[in-house]
């Protein structure tokens, strides 16, 4: 499975989300609130191993984002 | 270190009628909380619960293992008085029935506390007899907050 893969994934099970995971940002759904976040935030620092900085956790506002935000910790999400 | 009621209260924000933890017995700020309860029958809910078979509700039971759990953390520096929210409760089981003149002891172990969210195990006995255990997830909301996208 390709890390975009397992990046899609992952928000699909965090938020059990069918719809468009690429198009998602915080609180745009109701499933995707600050305690999702958290979770987000932990199942990813797992399935990639790092450990988010703070303030990437707060700059995490939505899927494409986050792409951007990894790409700090040396993971390409593609 | 063990802890008094006055301490539980200092710590954590349930009270009377709905505090269902007498004494801390051991605790180690991150890593575990031992508590006792005593049940008598001058408690607000065995006349109902039942009349002719008073017994400890489960809710009761498992909000006392909650409440030994949250002193596994908010025991640590700068974290007492803190609200708590349940996020999860999972593999709650019940064992044996405790009753009037019945002491609790109450084991909580900490799994892990990040980012405001707290997860772990408690388990109860009475007579070394296991009564009641559960796993929590728990939230902080005043550290969730702190991380909330801006």
């Amino acid at each position: 499975m390709s890390k975009l893969e397992t990046y899609r994934e992952i928000f699909k099970e965090c938020f059990q989300y069918d719809g468009d995971v690429e198009k998602l940002e915080y609180q745009q759904i109701e499933e995707w609130d600050s305690v999702a976040h958290m979770q987000l935030m932990a199942v990813l620092e797992e399935k990639f191993d790092i450990e988010l900085d703070i303030d990437d956790i707060i700059d995490f506002s939505g899927f494409k984002v986050g792409i951007d935000i990894l790409k700090k910790y040396d993971l390409v999400i593609e | 270190m063990e802890l008094s009621l006055v301490d539980i209260l200092a710590t954590q924000r349930n009270r009377h009628p709905l505090l269902f933890i007498d004494k801390i017995t051991d605790v180690s700020p991150g890593e575990y909380a031992t508590a006792i309860k005593n049940y008598t029958y001058n408690e607000w809910y065995f006349p109902s619960h039942f009349e002719d078979d008073p017994n400890v509700p489960g809710f009761i039971q498992i909000e006392s293992l909650v409440q030994t759990f949250l002193m596994t953390f908010l025991t640590l520096d700068g974290m007492a008085g803190n609200k708590t929210n349940f996020l999860k409760i999972d593999n709650a089981s019940f064992k044996r029935k405790i009753v009037p003149g019945d002491v609790s002891t109450i084991n909580a172990t900490l799994e892990s506390f990040k980012r405001g969210i707290a997860k772990g195990y408690a388990e109860s006995s009475v007579d070394g007899n296991k009564t009641c255990s559960a796993n929590f997830l728990v939230s902080v909301p005043s550290i969730l907050e702190t991380y909330r996208p801006k």
